[in-house]
């Protein structure tokens, strides 16, 4: 307590000053008006029992609450007590009310402060138990990184370094299945550096973007591209609004987002059936839906699918996970830019959906 | 005999350097390689090449001054190769005098179609512009530049007299990338708002009545934060 005393600042020191004359002026005022009209001076006392038990309980420390009952004893018994506007230390019964100001001033003070303690406790600890959290979740993401990174690169490396040890005794078919093997893999190795770099662009200090209004069709259209490029075979059957429509968005990660999701659908679903990509205008919001006729997610799955590493653990075999880290990376985006995003599964596959606040367009008729 | 075309390739990374080299060469093109930016602007006073590779991240030389320096004295087709993907930094490259950009990483087929892009389009800039196709074709697309007259499979398309000149724009620049500013300093006048919004309102009514699916065009691609694409012409 002492050390609170010591530390407490200017600023509280003049909060207290004026908690404590404000109450007291008050209550004096009230007394007078209670006096006048009544003359009767037994419940005066009792007004500045009350004045102290607020004083006590609004300011910080002890002293406010002592200060006021040694001014509440001198006020009642100047001003209230015969002989009127004198100070008088022999009147009966005046070391009580002295007494009982005092403890009452003490004892609230000390609940307060101890109320007060307690929360400052804790406030602490929920701080160390949510920053523990936090690197928790850093520590997942990373691990879940850097085993999705190794993946690739462990497949790169061994078929290189084997190419490189046996390449002349190997067929030219043999040849190109491995050079091709090399090209996939880098392929995904990219695919998964620009999903970890597109989230250096979600400011660190409020987790929002920068974002202009986009035309929602371009943004869906340039998606689709990048990602045929990159797997041409993929059949995706796209539909947007007739009307024209924009979106304020960081449109470079809005596009990451439809490329994880449709990538998820192609590689997950188990399902050669085109991906379906359908955007609608909603009250106002974008709606972005992204379904696939595959065998749906899985139910125990379902609630984590966002988090980022529900999936590493479970998927094996193959090599062409780590979508965990794209979903997550997917919520990430989507809560930057106030949206909502969630999954579901349908009677014939699973359906992604989510939303970008129209926003700005409502004042622009 | 020398017919072949001669390409300075300034970058820096030895390993993507000689991945260049490689392939350029195995399609017939003559390659010199710099390392930094003053070797590479020796070279391009010295060789006059037919294009010019330009790595944006260069040691000693900001590669924005690169394109500007070489802008003075040679009207050569630079292609910037960024490693970096903000939007803004190859506006200001096309701004700078860039012809076009191709973004880290890339394969050897995209490469080359720029290169063969760039190229001819300064083939056609350096002959009379006049004996240039003045028709472009490309699927069902049809554009009769003498007729101004856009069709889709043999139907005619009707369009405004600013949507025509917005796609006859991008048509003669086919195969690259036109950005906003210069697409709005053509049509609009260089005293236009550079807001680009009125640009993308008139490229969705174009795309409605010349793209099958405005979501999925086949003729005009978007490059968000930069600009507009025409595919090049099947001839």
């Amino acid at each position: 307590m002492i050390h609170q005393k010591k530390s407490m600042d200017k600023k509280t020191l003049f909060r207290n000053i004026l908690i404590t004359t404000l109450i007291l002026g008050f209550t004096t005022a009230g007394s007078f008006a209670f006096f006048r009209f009544t003359s009767n001076a037994e419940n005066i006392a009792v007004f500045y029992m009350l004045a102290v038990v607020f004083i006590a309980r609004f300011t910080t420390g002890y002293v406010p609450g002592i200060i006021a009952s040694l001014i509440s004893v001198i006020c009642v018994n100047f001003a209230f007590t015969y002989p009127f506007f004198s100070l008088t230390f022999s009147v009966d019964g005046y070391p009580i009310t002295f007494a009982a100001l005092m403890i009452i001033a003490s004892l609230t003070s000390m609940t307060t402060t101890h109320l007060k303690e307690k929360n400052r406790i804790l406030n602490e600890q929920e701080k160390l138990l949510m920053e523990a959290e936090k690197e928790k979740m850093r520590a997942n993401l990373l691990r879940a990184v850097s085993h999705d990174l190794r993946t690739p690169l462990t497949s790169i490396i061994g078929t290189s370094s084997a190419y490189l040890d046996s390449g002349s005794s190997l067929t030219e078919e043999e040849r190109r299945s491995m050079v091709q093997t090399i090209y996939d893999d880098s392929n995904w190795l990219l695919h998964m550096v620009e999903n970890l770099l597109s989230v250096t662009r979600i400011r660190q200090t409020d987790a929002h973007v920068s974002t202009t209004l986009e035309p929602v069709e371009e943004v869906v259209s340039e998606a689709v591209s990048r990602l045929k490029k990159r797997l041409p075979d993929a059949r995706i059957r796209v539909s947007t609004p007739e009307d024209f429509i924009m979106a304020p968005m960081d449109a470079t990660l809005i596009e990451q987002v439809i490329i994880n999701l449709l990538e998820n659908g192609i590689y997950h679903s188990g399902s050669d059936a085109p991906m379906e990509l359908t955007v609608t205008a909603e009250q106002k919001n974008a709606v972005f839906r992204i379904r696939d006729h595959g065998h749906g997610i899985r139910e125990d799955l379902l609630p984590n699918i966002f988090d980022g590493y529900a999936d590493t653990a479970t998927s094996s075999g193959d090599s062409r996970k780590g979508m965990g880290i794209g979903l997550s990376i997917c919520k990430t985006i989507i809560m930057a830019h106030d949206g909502d995003i969630w999954a579901e599964n349908l009677p014939d596959g699973a359906l992604f959906t989510f939303t970008l606040p129209l926003g700005e367009e409502t004042y622009e008729s | 005999m020398n017919h072949k075309l001669t390409v300075v390739i300034i970058e820096d990374e030895k390993n993507i350097c000689t991945f260049i080299e490689t392939a350029l060469e195995n399609h017939d093109y003559k390659t010199v390689a710099a390392h930094t930016g003053k070797e590479g602007l020796s070279y391009i006073a010295s060789l006059c090449p037919d294009v010019v590779l330009l790595d944006l991240g260069l040691p000693d030389i900001d590669g924005m001054d690169i394109i500007r320096q070489v802008r003075e004295f040679s009207a050569v087709p630079i292609l910037v190769i960024s490693a970096r993907t903000s939007e803004s930094e190859k506006v200001a490259a096309l701004d700078a005098g860039a012809d076009d950009y191709i973004t880290k990483p890339f394969g050897t087929s995209e490469l080359l179609a720029r290169i063969r892009t760039a190229l001819r389009h300064s083939q056609m800039s350096a002959s009379s512009p006049k004996s240039s196709e003045s028709v472009y074709r490309c699927g069902d697309l049809t554009i009769n530049f003498d007729k101004r007259l856009v069709t889709i499979a043999d139907r005619e398309v009707h369009l405004t007299q600013i949507e025509y000149k917005l796609v006859s724009l991008l048509a003669l620049n086919a195969g690259r990338v036109l950005t906003y500013d210069f697409i709005i300093n053509h049509i609009w006048g260089p005293y236009a708002d550079s807001n680009n919004q009125i640009l993308r309102v008139n490229m969705a009514h174009i795309r409605r009545k010349m793209e099958e699916n405005p979501a999925d065009p086949k003729y005009i691609s978007t490059e968000i934060g930069v600009g507009y694409r025409m595919r090049e012409p099947e001839n």
